[in-house]
């Protein structure tokens, strides 16, 4: 038929590439259909790049890293510095503690790591000197910081006493390329002031995913280093960390959470499972609803809004409801029976299968590897 | 070095709805924890310390009278002064103080928690934030701090010293009115800072008395029409590994070893 006609036929799925910047590109004279090539771009995404070739001024941020990585609040004030730099503006990110992720996603030109001043360890002494000496080096204009309690609210503070001449601002809730805001007067009415030299933020002032990326190349930081290494005699000694038992803690601070839903039939394992992490329990709507659970330990909506680093979801599907009460955790593992549930999208890792026998096995696994660990000690 | 002179700096609270004049609670706590460290030390070695209540500002202010119900038996107030900076009045009066105790946050002015930050750089004291509790030690004070997700941290710092008393402190506020009518509060003569401020308030504000939500910073998208177009029709793919096969071992296994590799249990 087409024959009769005689017009040109043209495949519909010829054989196209995507550019990095996200435009279909018809590869003409390519015989292998049906292939979409993803064209090789910066670090795997096909986001465009920011960081200038040749940064005429530099912005800095200090953060503090837990477990070798940034948590969200740091990485708001990282996207802030990022959003709000110019082209030829260069973000610098300050690193105190071990960092053991790529930034480029976060929005970081350049990136200084001091493992030595990890947050769980009190030396403000050192960190200020650092501080300063890493400020004397980049010469940045203007500096930010995440306005947190695992130490960045309290450095930045002394940071701001050591540059009385600087201008700078706490608990900021709102900024632009002009000004910034916080509340003030027990929080009774809305400051506004011009862009300060020392920006400490509040939480949730930024969004945290980029529309661009970044280089991330990793900078020398020994010169700060050695700074550290012949600190003088300190005014601070640390007499060591305290755990609070996950039992006694409430939820809204818990850092490990195992939570139940509906999949979850016998209690008394995923007592177990918790008392063996050293996690907090929490449990659905549903849960709570059916007495296995007391109200108290209702995440969700309804109920409390978690933070912790590691929320182990048993038996859940992840209504909305309860997706907003976990929304700010950072790894969740669930563990369904249905691998179609809502959780599953949410969920760093899914296991598919049956909550109680996979419960069962994760509590001797732990149990030889606590065994293992005692023997090797 | 023992403590000879404790000093609770208190500030005039609000109630964060009427406005009325109140105690500011984080202060209070600051003040309690203050006199309790002063009785135990007071109970081993008969008046052998000596707190200080003091409070920069105006002494008529209706939130005093509080903290004599608090506890206070006396409050010093140092007049605030129009072209003095609160940190210079203050740093002249607390020069042979060891502890200088106050809340984290105040509830009238800035509320941005740098005036003990300040007191200890211009004085050259420690200062130690966050801090639940505190007790005397041989060689300083012995501090716990709070931190985050259960963690609680113990130091010990040299005094002199500023101690910044988190509002989670363990404290129990007692009000009681008979403290409050024989208390009293004496004013201090005014003088003249002797030094131009180093802190020289170089941040203007503008305050509205309304309250909006504030607005999040997004960074703009400079996308081409093609790739909104795919963003509003395709879904982000979203989450993470997704095991389906094996035995309940196995998934228990892969469970512990993402535990492991991104070191949230110390196992």
């Amino acid at each position: 038929m087409s024959d009769e006609n005689n017009i040109k036929r043209i495949n519909p799925r010829r054989a196209y590439k995507i550019m990095a910047d996200g435009v279909k590109r018809i590869v003409l004279g390519s015989i292998s259909d049906f292939v979409a090539h993803e064209a090789t771009s910066h670090h795997g995404t096909n986001k465009p790049v920011r960081t200038p070739s040749a940064p005429k001024a530099r912005v800095l941020v200090i953060a503090h890293s837990d477990r070798g990585m940034l948590d969200d609040h740091a990485r708001q004030a990282l996207a802030a510095a990022a959003i709000l730099a110019d082209a030829n503006t260069a973000v610098v990110v300050l690193v105190l503690g071990e960092l053991r992720e790529d930034l480029s996603n976060a929005g970081a030109d350049e990136v200084l790591v001091i493992a030595e001043l990890d947050y769980q360890t009190f030396q403000p002494d050192v960190e200020v000197s650092c501080a300063k000496t890493i400020i004397a080096s980049i010469v940045p204009k203007h500096i930010f910081m995440p306005d947190n309690l695992i130490g960045d609210g309290d450095l930045g503070r002394r940071l701001i006493a050591c540059y009385p001449e600087k201008s700078a601002a706490t608990h900021v809730i709102e900024l632009n390329n002009v000004q910034v805001a916080n509340y003030q007067l027990g929080g009774t009415s809305l400051a506004l002031t011009s862009l300060p030299y020392i920006v400490l933020l509040a939480a949730d002032t930024t969004d945290s995913r980029l529309a661009f990326s970044a280089a991330a190349q990793k900078l020398d930081s020994t010169f700060a280093n050695q700074n550290t290494a012949k600190s003088q005699k300190s005014n601070y000694t640390n007499l060591g960390m305290q755990t609070i038992s996950a039992a006694n803690i409430a939820l809204e601070e818990a850092d490990f959470i195992v939570s139940a839903g509906n999949g979850v039939d016998n209690v008394t394992t995923l007592q177990a499972l918790a008392a063996s992490l050293d996690a907090a329990i929490g449990a659905s709507r549903v849960a709570v609803d059916d007495g296995k659970f007391t109200r108290d330990k209702q995440i969700g909506a309804t109920g409390k809004t978690v933070t912790a680093s590691t929320y182990l979801a048993i038996g859940i599907s992840g209504a909305v409801q309860h997706l907003q009460g976990i929304k700010d955790c950072r790894h969740v593992i669930a563990i369904n029976r249905d691998n179609s549930a809502p959780i599953i999208k949410r969920a760093d890792l899914s296991v598919i299968g049956d909550a109680e026998s996979i419960m069962q096995e994760l509590i001797t696994a732990i149990a030889q590897v606590k065994s293992s660990a005692q023997e090797a000690a | 070095m023992s403590i000879k002179n404790i000093v609770a700096l208190v500030s005039a609270g609000r109630h964060p709805i009427s406005g009325q004049a109140r105690h500011c609670r984080n202060d209070s706590l600051a003040m309690t924890i203050g006199l309790a460290l002063t009785s135990d030390l007071n109970a081993e070695n008969a008046n052998s310390v000596n707190l200080k209540v003091i409070h920069a500002g105006h002494a008529k202010n209706a939130a005093l009278t509080d903290y004599l119900a608090l506890g206070a038996s006396q409050i010093d107030v140092i007049p605030a002064l129009e072209n003095a900076d609160i940190v210079d009045s203050l740093a002249e009066n607390l020069k042979n103080v060891d502890v200088i105790l106050m809340g984290s946050r105040a509830e009238s002015g800035q509320d941005s928690g740098l005036l003990p930050y300040l007191l200890a750089e211009k004085l050259n004291y420690s200062l130690v934030a966050n801090v639940l509790t505190i007790k005397q030690t041989t060689e300083g004070i012995e501090a716990l701090q709070f931190l985050p997700k259960g963690k609680r941290r113990s130091v010990k710092v040299t005094m002199p010293t500023v101690i910044v008393i988190h509002p989670l402190a363990p404290v129990q506020l007692r009000h009681a009115y008979a403290r409050q009518a024989n208390g009293h509060i004496s004013q201090f003569a005014t003088q003249t800072p002797t030094q131009e401020s180093k802190y020289s308030c170089t941040v203007e504000w503008q305050t509205q008395s309304t309250i909006r939500k504030p607005n999040k910073l997004k960074a703009k998208e400079n996308k081409s029409g093609h790739a909104r177009m795919l963003s509003a029709t395709v879904s982000e793919n979203k989450g993470g590994a997704v095991v389906n096969d094996g035995n309940s071992v196995e998934k228990a296994q892969v469970i512990l070893s993402y535990l492991r590799e991104h070191r949230l249990i110390n196992f």
